[in-house]
């Protein structure tokens, strides 16, 4: 990889990074956020299983080493999004550009990455109707608060095989982003009353840094681990400091399995201390596995479940889902394409959400 | 067939990953809502509003000789109101062909006299027109009082507009007087037919005439000619005189209007208006306005939302005139305070209704001028209360001003504080 294209491609992820946002959900209204997954169109597609072994995904840095050469990926998905709860039931729909990554080779043995992914997604739109007293007199209302953006990972990572069995990679995350909010109060009587539209921009600063190790047990048994530290979230209104939430440390690991040379299985687990980011926060656990099969055109199935780090009612909203994708090779070689639909089911304090989402993921290597 | 069908396949998948957006949804709350919400606060501002005035006597904004309405009224012991008007002088010559040449006016054969009656008063009825000669040198000093003489003599023509109406084709065959009725408007114009007897020409004066109108009716007469302030509807005459052409009497029509400045009309009427006296007045002939100055707290003016602001004023007197009187009460923003002089802005405007019945509160609401002030903070927060239209009624109201500690204008304004924005 040349100093050129990796600054071309450096560009090209800060240029994109405002369109980083990943899938939303009504759980993170009273949060944070939703968390992004940072995993890549073809990692998602195995339901995350793969993550910490993919160097597109941002999982570890140690997947850098596995990259052969300069490249990049991108990923995209499209949600429809149903939710259900006391009186309450509503499809909704979002498309989104949660990850880009590149990275590449720079020596024998050290590789260099950067990219952005969904750190925290802060999209929604809550419409609701109240009434108030005023002048002596009931007034019925609708109030709509909206919000749209979110917070992104820019990551600068670097990894170094150590031996021929050990990988350490170590990264630094810049946070940053934005939401648009819009708060409206629409009053029934609008000859008397008349419409409240208030508008401000939030902007998100942050930092964090990780570090994962990579161990080839045999040369068919891979094992991962990974932490991650990040500081605080400052939220800036006008620049103005209104807010300074703690973020989470994560932990995890990983394991991946190839008995034929056609066949892989993966599972990982992750644990995040969200709990102490605020009221309404939990600790939460997450696992995957899933089984790829084939190399030209592989065809990936995953699982995963585990917690939502934010819900209202005493306990962590669960979550549960299934993947399933392929991908095929474009252009000799130097492209490729990954293309699957994920289930997922989200449940917490009466509310219900189903997720049906087109995932796609397009690598380069130019 | 395979690329037909590699081409599809990439069709749907672009197509279902498409760029699309909706999220609002309702909320769940308040388990799943965010937990800040627009607030909404009213209150009483007592002391906002201060160094308020009046300004209008005994010159006003709009007086008789300008307004856009002839005020006639007769309602005995309450007031009474007579328009009067000049015509412009049609000249001791006229042209008698298509060049310059000229031959004297030796007499007018007949005129017709135009007066307009824009919209009528419902609860007129019987109403009578009377119209009385005046001297010419009548002109905006002209009180009550000085033409009770012209005004005593027998009338030159009367007519009773509800019998002309009556009549087919709103004609009386034997005067001549006619009513034209305009079928897309309220408006009817009275055409009077005078003869040489009536208004004769006289060449010391070159044509010019001075008339008084005198309204009566079943009950109290109330009744608004158009001036000639009012578009063209104004007084006007259709002349037809004889005149010399070489040596032969000829006949011509000569149409005479008041627009433009020639002439003069107005009304007078009595009793006159009281004075200002401190308290804030609007409307009448004179026509008054009040100027008020609002002193809005700055956390109101600087980071709110509007969202209903009302002008509560209590009147010092009970509003005076005529049920036919009730007139819409205007409250202004200005351009720039210069006072009396200030310039109003026409864009923020808002009105209420001002009936002439006991009342003991009159509210204004204000909210598009509050709104555009706290939306520019550099502009003249001053209000200006005035009539509307101005000069078109002789009521008036007067409310308690800001030296009053206990009756004194009030805004009684309901706001959004700013949205925290950025809060968990």
């Amino acid at each position: 990889m040349t100093p050129a294209r990796l600054v071309t491609l450096l560009a090209c992820a800060l240029v994109a990074a405002g369109t980083a946002r990943a899938q939303d959900s009504q759980f993170g209204i009273v949060g944070l956020g939703t968390p992004g997954r940072w995993e890549s169109g073809r990692a998602r597609t195995g339901a995350g299983a793969f993550a910490a072994f993919d160097p597109a995904s941002t999982v570890t840095e140690t997947a850098l080493a596995e990259i052969g050469s300069l490249s990049a990926s991108v990923a995209e998905g499209a949600t429809f999004r149903h939710l259900e709860g006391p009186g309450l039931s509503s499809w909704l729909r979002s498309t989104r550009y949660p990850l880009f990554a590149v990275g590449g080779p720079v020596s024998s043995g050290l590789f260099v990455g950067g990219g952005y992914s969904t750190y925290l997604d802060r999209s929604f739109e809550a419409v609701t109707r109240d009434s108030v007293v005023l002048r002596d007199a009931m007034e019925h209302f609708t109030d709509a608060i909206k919000s749209d953006g979110g917070v992104s990972d820019l990551r600068l990572a670097a990894a170094a095989r150590l031996g021929s069995r050990v990988t350490l990679g170590v990264g630094l995350h810049l946070l940053a982003g934005s939401t648009r909010m819009t708060a409206t109060r629409n009053f029934d009587d609008s000859t008397v009353y008349f419409t409240v539209q208030q508008a401000g921009t939030v902007r998100y600063a942050g930092l964090g840094v990780s570090g994962s190790v990579l161990l080839a047990v045999t040369p068919t048994v891979s094992l991962a681990g990974f932490a991650r530290r990040d500081g605080h979230l400052s939220a800036y209104v006008a620049d103005t400091l209104v807010t300074r939430s703690d973020l989470p440390a994560t932990v995890g690991g990983a394991l991946r399995w190839t008995p034929v040379a056609n066949a892989r299985l993966a599972g990982s687990v992750m644990w995040r201390s969200w709990s102490r980011t605020g009221p309404n926060a939990f600790d939460t656990f997450n696992w995957t596995a899933g089984l790829e099969l084939g190399r030209a055109a592989p065809v990936r199935v995953g699982v995963r479940g585990g917690q939502l780090p934010f819900g209202a009612t005493g306990s962590a909203p669960t979550e549960w889902g299934v993947a399933a994708g392929t991908g095929r090779v474009l252009a000799n070689g130097r492209g490729f394409l990954d293309i699957g639909v994920e289930r997922l089911a989200r449940d917490g304090g009466g509310l219900r959400e189903r997720l049906w989402t087109i995932v796609l993921g397009l690598t380069l290597r130019p | 067939m395979r690329r037909a069908a590699r081409l599809a396949a990439i069709g749907l998948a672009l197509s279902a990953t498409a760029c699309t957006e909706h999220l609002a949804a309702p909320g769940l709350c308040p388990t799943y809502c965010p937990s800040d919400s627009l607030a909404v606060r009213d209150t009483i501002l007592r002391a906002a509003i201060s160094r308020d005035t009046a300004y209008g006597r005994p010159y006003g904004y709009v007086n008789a000789a300008s307004a856009p309405y002839l005020l006639a009224d007769t309602v005995p012991g309450v007031r009474g109101s007579h328009p009067i008007f000049r015509t412009p002088p049609i000249g001791t010559r006229t042209l008698i062909g298509s060049d310059t040449t000229t031959g004297a006016v030796i007499g007018v054969d007949s005129l017709y006299l135009f007066l307009t009656i824009p919209q009528r008063d419902t609860a007129t009825h019987d109403l009578a027109v009377a119209l009385y000669e005046l001297p010419h040198d009548i002109d905006s000093t002209t009180t009550f009082a000085a033409l009770t003489a012209p005004f005593s003599a027998p009338p030159v023509r009367a007519v009773n507009v509800d019998t002309l109406l009556a009549q087919p084709g709103h004609k009386d065959p034997a005067s001549g007087d006619s009513i034209i009725v305009d079928s897309t408007s309220t408006r009817i114009t009275l055409a009077l037919r005078l003869d040489s007897a009536d208004a004769p020409y006289s060449t010391a004066d070159s044509g010019t005439l001075a008339f008084g109108v005198r309204v009566s009716a079943a009950a109290n007469a109330h009744v608004e000619f158009a001036s000639s302030e009012l578009s063209a509807l104004g007084p006007r005459v259709n002349w037809y005189v004889k005149y010399d052409s070489l040596g032969i009497v000829a006949h011509k029509l000569i149409p005479v209007s008041l627009t433009g400045g020639r002439g003069f009309d107005g009304f007078v009427f009595d009793p006159p208006p009281p004075p200002l006296n401190g308290t804030l007045v609007v409307g009448s002939v004179p026509a008054a306005r009040s100027v008020l100055r609002v002193t809005l707290p700055r956390a109101i003016r600087d980071s709110a939302t509007i969202v209903r602001a009302t002008l509560e004023l209590i009147p010092a007197a009970l509003p005076q005139g005529l049920a036919a009187d009730s007139f819409d009460l205007v409250a202004q923003a200005v351009l720039a305070d210069f006072g009396a002089k200030s310039p109003l802005d026409a864009l923020h405007v808002d009105t209420t209704r001002i009936y002439i019945a006991p009342t003991d509160t009159v509210r204004v609401e204000v909210t598009n001028i509050l709104r555009f002030w706290v939306s520019d903070t550099l502009i003249a927060t001053t209000l200006v209360l005035r009539q509307a239209p101005e000069g078109a009624d002789l009521a008036e109201i007067r409310f308690y001003p800001s030296s009053d500690p206990v009756r004194r204008p009030l805004l009684r304004v309901t706001y959004t504080p700013h949205f925290p924005f950025g809060r968990q």
